[in-house]
C-alpha cells in the first residue's frame, strides 16, 4: 500500500479502510459487537502501521502535503490509543443503534490524524472539518435527551463561526504568501505588514476556539456535560491533542520570542487559560464540567511548554500530552465505570463502595493535580524546566499559584470519595473491557510516573522546525544532541 | 549501598502488605502487628546501616547511585552523613510509639492507616537521603499525599478544613521550590554545559549575588512552611490540632525536621553567601517564632492547639541554630529537633491518650486526674519539664548551645530568645496544673462513669524508653553533637564508593 502512495502515512489509509468495511457491515447487518470489533482492530492496525517506512515524496517538497515526521508518528499513536479508550468506554453505552457511534469515531480520528500530519492548509483545514463533524453527530447521539441537544446546538454554532474566523484567516495568510504551506506568516518581506499579523490573529482565534484556550472556552463544559461519556473524553483528549500539534506545527517555524511575534499574545492567553479553567473548576459539582475546565487549564500548561523554545520546550509538551491523555482518558473511564455519575456528590463514599474504582479515579486525579508518583507529577516538572530554561518567570508564577488552585478541586474530589455514607443501593457496573482499561491506563500512569525515562527518550526533538523554512536546518536540533551528550 | 534504598523501601512495602493483609474483623491486628515487624525490621536495618557505614572515609558515610532518568540528568542517588543518620534515627524511633500506641485502635480501615502511616515515613527516610535534587523533591511531595489522607480520614471534628490547609500551604511552597531547584539546574547548565540535578554538582554552581539570593529564598520559604516558621506557621495548629494521635505525633516528632533538615542542607550549605546576608532576617523571624509561639500557647485551652503553639517557639531555636553560623548553633538546632521530636511527640500520645479517655482536649474540663490517671499524669509531667527546657534534658542542651551561638553575633536576639524560654515554663506548668492537677473538674461525673483507665504497660516501656532517651541526650549528648555537624557538599564522596 505504501507503494502506492508516497508521502502519505499508511495508518491514514488503514483508517479510511476501517470506515468503508464498517458502513458496508452496517448497510448490511447491524450488530454492535462487530462494530466494535472492526473499529478496534481498525485502531490497533492503524496504531501498527505507524512503524512502516513512509515512502518518501519524489518531487519538489514543497508540494508535499504531510509530514510523515517524529512528531506525527508519536501524535498519531496518542491519538489512536486514546480513540480506542473511547472506542472501549463506548461499548454498550452507546445506546441503540450503537453502530454509528464508533463509525463517528474512526472518523473523528481519520480527521484529527489528518490534522496532526497536513502541511498543507486545505489538507488541515479539510481534517478540521472531519473532526468537527463527527464530534457534532457524537455529541448528539443520545438526541432524546434535552441536554445533548442543547449541547450539539452550542457546538454546531461555535464550530461553524470558528471554522469561519479560521478559513479567513488561512485565506488572507495565501493572499499575503501566495503559498498554502500550512505555517504562520512571516512579516519580513511583506508588503503590507498588518496582513500576515491579521492572518496569524485570526488564525489563532480560530484554533483557540476550537482548543477551548480562555477567553474562547465558554462552550466547552455546557458541550462536555451534555455529551455521553465516551464523546466528552474524545473531546478532552483526541481533539485537543490534535489541534495543540496543529497549533504547535503552525508555529514550528516561527521564533515566538522575537519581539514582532505573538508571543506575548500567546502568552496572555496561557496565563487566561491556567487561571480562568482552574477557576472554572473550583465551583463545580458536575465531575464532567470539572474535567473540562480542566482540560482549559492544562492547555494553558501546554502553551507554556510551547513558549519556552529550546531543548526542553516541545519534548516537555510531548511528554505532557501523554500525560495528560493517560489521566483524562482514565477519569472519564472511571466515570463510566461508576455507570455515568457525574455529580461529585454521588461520588461521595465510593471509597467504601468501590475501592478499586476509586483508587483508580485517585491515581488520575493525583496525576493530574501533578503529585508523585504518578506520571503527570514528571510531567509538570518537565514542563517547569522548560519554562525556566527559557526564562518565562511570569508564566511560570502563574504555573504555580494556579496549580495550588487546581489541588483545592482535584482533592475535594477525593475528599468526597472517602467521606463515609450509608450504604447506599449497589450501581451498576461497568463492562469488564472497561475495567482493564482503567486498570491499564492506572498501571501506565503510575509506572511512567516512576520509570519516565523511555518516553523521555520517545518525546525528545521531535517536531523540527520546517525544513523549507530553515534550509540551515541544524538549529535546535543540533543544539539538542550537544546539550544531551554523555 | 543498597540498604540506604532499603530504608525507604522497606516501609513502602510494609505498608503494602498491611494494607493488603486487610481482611475485615477476624483478623482486625493483623495489619498492626505486620506495621510492627516492618518497623522492627526497619531498626535492625538502620542498624546495620550505622554499623557498615565508612566511618573512616570522611563525612559522607554511605552512598547508593544508580541512573534513573538519564536524558535529564537525574539519578535516584543517596548519600548518608551524620545528619542524615541521626534524623533516620530519630525516624525510627519515634515511628514506635505511633505504631505501638496510637494505630492499634484506630476504628475502621486499619489496612489503609497502616499503608498511609509506613508510606510517610518511607517518604520521610527519602527526604533524609537524597541528594539528586529531583530525587529529592519527589520524596518531599511523595509524603505529603498520605498524611493528608491521614488526617482527612481520621481526624477529629475540623478535620477537613485542617487537612486541605495543610496540603495547599505545604504543595504550594513545594512548588517554589521545584521552580528554585531547576533555576539552579538551568543556571549550572549555563555555567557548564551539563544538565543534572546532582546536588555534589549544583552546590558548585557559580552564581550571581541576585540569583543566589532568590534561588535561597525558593529553597528557604518551602523550608520555613514545613518548619514552621514564624509568618508561614497558619497551617501548623489546625494541622496538629485536627490530625489523629498517630498523625500529630509524625507531624511534631518528624515532618516538621525536614523543614530543618532542608534548612542546614540546601539552604544553609548550598546557598553559603546568601545566607549569610540573609541572617538578619532569619534570626529575626527566629526569635518573633519563639516569642509568638510562646505567647499564644499561654491563651490555649485546647491542649493540643497549646502543644502546636509551642512547637512553634521551640522551632524558632532550630531556625536561630541553623542561621547562626557556627559549628556550635548548628549541633543545638540538631539537638534541639531530636529533642523536639521525642518530646513532643510523647507529648501528643498523651494528649491523644486524654482525648480517647475524656473525649474532650479542653483543658478547663480537665484537672485533678492525678488521682485517677497516676501513670499518665506522672508521664505528662515529665515531658512538659522536659519540653521547658529543664537541664538535664536534651532540650536543654539545644536550647543552650543555640543560645549561646546566638549571643556571640547577636546578643539582642539572645535575650529575646531567652524570654520566651520564661514563657515555655509558663505555660507548660500551667499546662500541668490545668490538665493534671487541682481539684477534679465540677463536671466530671466520676461517680457514675467508671474512671478512665491509666496507661497499662505498652505504653509504660514506650514511653519510658522515650524518657530515657531525653534524659541520655541531655547528660550525655557528644554522640549525637559528634554526629550532627553535617557534611559539606563540597567535599564530596569518592566516586568509587559511589557504586555500590
Amino acid at each position: 500500500m505504501t507503494a502506492l502512495l508516497p508521502g502519505l502515512p499508511p495508518a491514514l489509509p488503514i483508517l479510511g479502510g476501517g470506515i468503508a468495511l464498517l458502513m458496508l457491515c452496517i448497510a448490511w447487518h447491524r450488530s454492535e459487537t462487530r462494530a466494535i470489533l472492526i473499529a478496534l482492530t481498525t485502531l490497533v492496525l492503524a496504531f501498527a502501521s505507524l512503524w512502516l517506512p513512509v515512502l518518501p515524496w519524489p518531487g519538489d517538497p514543497t508540494g508535499m502535503l504531510f509530514v510523515p515526521d517524529g512528531w506525527f508518528t508519536y501524535i498519531a499513536a496518542l491519538m489512536l490509543l486514546s480513540s480506542a479508550a473511547s472506542v472501549i468506554m463506548a461499548w454498550r453505552e452507546a445506546g441503540t443503534p450503537a453502530d454509528e457511534f464508533y463509525l463517528l469515531l474512526l472518523l473523528g480520528t481519520l480527521g484529527a490524524l489528518v490534522m496532526a500530519g497536513s502541511m498543507d492548509m486545505v489538507i488541515f483545514f479539510l481534517g478540521l472539518e472531519t473532526l468537527s463533524l463527527s464530534l457534532l453527530g457524537l455529541i448528539a447521539y443520545h438526541r432524546t435527551q434535552p441536554t445533548a441537544d442543547e449541547a450539539a446546538i452550542k457546538y454546531l454554532i461555535l464550530a461553524g463561526l470558528s471554522s469561519a474566523i479560521l478559513l479567513f484567516g488561512l485565506a488572507l495568510s495565501y493572499a499575503d504568501s501566495g503559498s498554502l504551506r500550512f505555517a504562520a506568516p512571516s512579516r519580513s518581506g511583506s508588503e503590507s505588514p498588518a496582513l500576515p499579523l491579521a492572518a496569524t490573529a485570526l488564525v489563532l482565534t480560530g484554533l483557540f476556539f476550537k482548543l477551548s484556550a480562555v477567553p474562547f472556552h465558554t462552550w466547552l463544559p455546557d458541550v462536555m456535560e451534555g455529551a455521553p461519556i465516551p464523546v466528552a473524553s474524545f473531546i478532552a483528549v483526541t481533539s485537543k491533542i490534535a489541534l495543540f500539534s496543529a497549533l504547535a506545527r503552525y508555529f514550528a517555524g516561527a521564533d515566538l520570542l522575537r519581539p514582532d511575534a505573538v508571543g506575548a499574545e500567546l502568552a496572555i492567553v496561557a496565563m487566561l487559560s491556567m487561571f480562568g479553567g482552574n477557576l472554572l473548576a473550583l465551583g463545580q459539582v458536575n465531575l464532567k464540567r470539572l474535567l473540562a475546565g480542566s482540560s482549559i487549564a492544562h492547555v494553558g500548561y501546554l502553551l507554556l511548554a510551547l513558549l519556552s523554545p529550546g531543548p526542553f520546550g516541545m519534548a516537555s509538551a510531548a511528554f505532557y500530552l501523554a500525560a495528560y491523555a493517560a489521566a483524562t482518558s482514565g477519569a472519564f473511564a472511571a466515570m463510566r465505570g461508576a455507570s455515568g455519575l457525574s455529580d461529585i456528590g454521588a461520588w461521595r463514599g465510593m471509597f467504601h463502595r468501590r475501592p478499586a474504582l476509586a483508587l483508580a479515579m485517585v491515581v488520575m486525579l493525583v496525576s493530574l493535580a501533578g503529585i508523585p508518583p504518578a506520571i503527570g507529577f514528571f510531567a509538570k516538572t518537565y514542563i517547569v524546566i522548560a519554562g525556566v530554561s527559557a526564562r518565562r518567570i511570569v508564566l511560570l508564577g502563574a504555573l504555580v499559584a494556579s496549580s495550588i488552585i487546581g489541588l483545592y478541586y482535584y482533592l475535594n474530589v477525593v475528599r468526597a470519595m472517602m467521606e463515609p455514607v450509608p450504604e447506599v443501593p449497589r450501581a451498576v457496573r461497568g463492562t469488564t473491557a472497561n475495567a482493564a482499561l482503567i486498570t491499564a491506563l492506572a498501571i501506565v500512569t503510575v509506572l511512567a510516573g516512576l520509570f519516565p525515562e523511555t518516553l523521555v527518550r520517545q518525546t525528545r526533538s521531535l517536531l523540527q522546525p520546517t525544513p523549507i523554512l530553515h534550509e540551515a536546518g541544524l538549529g535546535p536540533v543540533a543544539a539538542h544532541d550537544m546539550l544531551y551528550r554523555e | 549501598m543498597i540498604a540506604l534504598p532499603s530504608l525507604v523501601l522497606l516501609p513502602a512495602a510494609g505498608g503494602l502488605a498491611a494494607w493488603l493483609s486487610d481482611r475485615g474483623p477476624p483478623a482486625r491486628h493483623l495489619p498492626w502487628w505486620i506495621a510492627i515487624a516492618t518497623i522492627l525490621s526497619q531498626t535492625l536495618l538502620l542498624l546495620f546501616v550505622t554499623c557498615t557505614a565508612g566511618w573512616s572515609s570522611g563525612p559522607w558515610l554511605a552512598h547508593f547511585s544508580m541512573p534513573w532518568i538519564p536524558a535529564l540528568g537525574i539519578a535516584a542517588r543517596m548519600d548518608m552523613d551524620g545528619l542524615s543518620l541521626v534524623l533516620l534515627w530519630l525516624t525510627t524511633i519515634l515511628s514506635f510509639p505511633c505504631v505501638i500506641l496510637s494505630a492499634r485502635d484506630v476504628g475502621e480501615r486499619p489496612g489503609l492507616f497502616h499503608l498511609l502511616l509506613l508510606a510517610t515515613i518511607a517518604g520521610i527516610n527519602g527526604v533524609f537521603l537524597a541528594t539528586d535534587l529531583f530525587l529529592f523533591f519527589f520524596f518531599w511531595e511523595l509524603m505529603l499525599v498520605p498524611m493528608y489522607v491521614l488526617i482527612l480520614q481520621w481526624g477529629h471534628e475540623d478535620r477537613r478544613r485542617a487537612a486541605i490547609k495543610f496540603f495547599l500551604f505545604t504543595q504550594g511552597s513545594g512548588l517554589l521550590m521545584l521552580v528554585a531547584i531547576l533555576g539552579l539546574v538551568i543556571l549550572h547548565q549555563h555555567a557548564t554545559g551539563v544538565v543534572t540535578f546532582d546536588y555534589f554538582a549544583l552546590a558548585d554552581t557559580p552564581l550571581m549575588p541576585t540569583a543566589a539570593m532568590v534561588l535561597m529564598l525558593g529553597f528557604f520559604i518551602a523550608f520555613a512552611v514545613k518548619l514552621p516558621v514564624v509568618p508561614l506557621h497558619v497551617w501548623l495548629p489546625d494541622t496538629h490540632t485536627q490530625a489523629p494521635t498517630a498523625g500529630s505525633v509524625l507531624l511534631a516528632g518528624i515532618l516538621l525536621k525536614t523543614g530543618g533538615y532542608g534548612l542546614i542542607r540546601f539552604v544553609v550549605l548550598q546557598f553559603p553567601d546568601a545566607t549569610a546576608r540573609f541572617t538578619p532576617v532569619a534570626l529575626a523571624m527566629g526569635a518573633a517564632g519563639i516569642l509568638y509561639g510562646a505567647w499564644l500557647s499561654l491563651a490555649q485551652d485546647d491542649m493540643k492547639r497549646l502543644i502546636a503553639y509551642s512547637s512553634v517557639s521551640h522551632l524558632g531555636f532550630v531556625l536561630l541554630g541553623v542561621f547562626s553560623g557556627s559549628a556550635m548553633g548548628m549541633r543545638g538546632a540538631v539537638v534541639q529537633m531530636v529533642a523536639h521530636g521525642l518530646s513532643t511527640g510523647a507529648l501528643f500520645v498523651i494528649a491523644g491518650s486524654l482525648q480517647d479517655r475524656l473525649h474532650t482536649r479542653d483543658m478547663r474540663r480537665m484537672g485533678g486526674l492525678w488521682q485517677a490517671l497516676p501513670h499518665l499524669s506522672s508521664i505528662g509531667l515529665f515531658f512538659a519539664i522536659a519540653s521547658l527546657g529543664l537541664p538535664g534534658m536534651g532540650n536543654f542542651v539545644g536550647e543552650f548551645l543555640v543560645l549561646l551561638a546566638t549571643w556571640r553575633i547577636s546578643p539582642p536576639i539572645a535575650i529575646l530568645g531567652a524570654a520566651g524560654l520564661v514563657l515555655s515554663a509558663v505555660y507548660s506548668l500551667t499546662m500541668v496544673g490545668r490538665a493534671f492537677l487541682g481539684s477534679p473538674h465540677a463536671g466530671q461525673d466520676t461517680d457514675q462513669t467508671p474512671p478512665p483507665a491509666d496507661f497499662g504497660a505498652r505504653q509504660m516501656t514506650v514511653l519510658g524508653l522515650t524518657m530515657a532517651l531525653l534524659l541520655v541526650l541531655g547528660t550525655y549528648p557528644q554522640p549525637v553533637l559528634d554526629l550532627s555537624l553535617p557534611a559539606t557538599p563540597h567535599a564530596a564522596p569518592e566516586m568509587e564508593a559511589i557504586h555500590p
